[in-house]
Parts: C-alpha cells; sequence; structure tokens
C-alpha cells in the first residue's frame, strides 16, 4: 500500500479513501462531546476522562498540591484539545478529490493537531473497548456486538502508526 | 553525618518552619507509565518533541517504560515538573511525579 503521508514543505499531504474520510469526519463530534463535559461532575468519573486527563501527583498526602495543579492547567488541556479538533474539522473541509481518493494538505500545525486527535481518539476507543496488551484485533469475530469499532480503532492506529513514521524520518 | 566527636552541649535547635527548606532537599522526577494503546514509536516522537532528547536516549526511555512498567523521563523542581507532567498529558501519556528516592 502506498504511504499515506508524504512531505510536502514544512507540512505533509495525507490520502484518503471516501469511507476513511467520511469516518474521520466523524471523530470531532464524538472527541468534541467527550471534552466539553470533562470538566463535569459526571465527566469527572468517566474512565475516558480519567484517561485523557490523569492526576500529577499519586501520592495522597500531595492532594492540596493536585488540586491547585489541577486548577492551573485543566481548563488549559481541555481548551488545547478542542482547538487541535477545531483545526482537523478545519482540514478535513478542504479536502480535494484526486482519481477516486482525496488529498488533505497539512501545515506542521496542523500535522500536529492530527497526531493529537488520532491519539485522543485512540485512547477514548481503546479505554471504551478495555484494549489491554492481550487484545488481539485480528481475532475479534465478526458478530462481535464491537467488531466495527475495534476495526475503527485498527484503522486509527494504522493511521497514527503512518504519520508517526513520516514525522520520525 | 557522623564525625569526630566534640564535647556536646544541650542546645536550641530551631526547627525548620517553612516547605521551602524540604523543597530544595529532594528534587521531583517525572515518570511515565505503560499504557496498552499508545504507540511505540508516538511515545518516542513525544520524548523527542517535548525533551530534545536524541532517538536513542528516546527510544531507550520508551523501552523501559514498555517492559519495566515505568521510566523517569524528567526531574528538577516542582513547578518544572508540573509543567512537565502537563505536556505529557497533553499528548496523551500517561505520567505522573513523585519526589526522587
Amino acid at each position: 500500500m502506498a504511504r499515506r503521508f508524504r512531505g510536502k514543505g514544512d507540512g505533509l499531504v495525507v490520502t484518503l479513501d471516501p469511507a476513511e474520510l467520511e469516518l474521520l469526519r466523524q471523530l470531532p463530534a464524538q472527541l468534541g462531546a467527550l471534552l466539553t463535559g470533562a470538566s463535569d461532575e459526571s465527566g469527572a468519573h468517566d474512565p475516558v476522562v480519567q484517561r485523557l486527563f490523569p492526576r500529577a501527583y499519586l501520592d495522597p498526602t500531595e492532594e492540596a498540591a493536585e488540586v491547585e495543579w489541577q486548577s492551573l492547567v485543566h481548563s488549559d488541556l481541555v481548551k488545547e484539545r478542542l482547538a487541535a479538533l477545531e483545526l482537523v474539522t478545519a482540514t478535513l473541509e478542504h479536502a480535494t478529490e484526486r482519481r477516486g481518493r482525496f488529498e488533505i494538505a497539512l501545515t506542521a500545525d496542523e500535522t500536529q493537531a492530527w497526531l493529537g486527535v488520532l491519539n485522543d481518539a485512540r485512547l477514548a476507543l481503546g479505554i471504551r473497548l478495555d484494549v489491554t496488551e492481550a487484545t488481539d484485533l485480528e481475532a475479534v469475530a465478526p458478530d462481535d456486538p464491537e467488531a466495527s469499532a475495534y476495526a475503527v480503532y485498527g484503522w486509527l492506529t494504522y493511521l497514527q502508526g503512518e504519520l508517526v513514521d513520516a514525522l520520525l524520518h | 553525618m557522623s564525625g569526630p566527636s566534640a564535647p556536646t552541649l544541650p542546645v536550641e535547635v530551631e526547627e525548620p518552619v517553612t516547605d521551602q527548606v524540604v523543597e530544595t532537599d529532594r528534587p521531583w522526577i517525572v515518570i511515565v507509565w505503560n499504557d496498552p494503546v499508545n504507540l511505540m514509536s508516538y511515545v518516542v516522537y513525544v520524548f523527542q518533541k517535548l525533551f530534545g532528547y536524541a532517538h536513542e536516549k528516546a527510544t531507550r526511555l520508551m523501552l523501559q517504560v514498555h517492559h519495566e512498567g515505568r521510566a523517569a523521563v524528567s526531574g528538577g523542581t516542582r513547578e518544572k515538573c508540573e509543567a512537565d507532567v502537563a505536556r505529557l498529558h497533553g499528548h496523551g501519556l500517561w505520567a505522573t511525579m513523585e519526589r526522587e528516592s
């Protein structure tokens, strides 16, 4: 399979099938709802929110420092994630069709936003599906009620891996 | 620290009253924990991007996280470590901080 991300100036060009583009267009709504609820009382008990916004201190005697640190950084971390989501959403709107596939040119900033959003989406899905080191995506039965979610997770993993490889080389 | 014993006189020792003394005593370290979702290559990339580590050092730390479950990736004052933890969380890594033992 051809490389998904190729370098262009300071940024990258990503190539996607129509169904893949459609799938990525669904991410912002799903992640956005999660992030806007991350500071609510109910959000604090959501395991996905807990994974995206962990504690800094494990030591219970540092609870005061933990509370102060959360009050300093939590809203900024939520804002950064929402801004990345907006940036990714905007790039999906300027996809250009070429021989049945779509290409999107990404600036360096947009590339970082893609990297973060793909990772957040995988973390969220990974928690929901209870992914462990032992999870074998190849072994998920086709009639598993979560089969399509596992497939999405697998595809996001592949795409993020391609993106990281492009950035490291 | 022990040394040649000198005649001891009962002196009044002032207990440190501020946290300041303790703060500078033992520095803090930032720990990254293993998790089943983050890609190994992504973790290497984040260590390089956030800390400016060479590829070899970033890879060694990632492998330590992977095999031992955790690795100390940076350290320093409480403030510096709090900032590092926030940046790691912003990149989806599971990081905490503790006093160096």
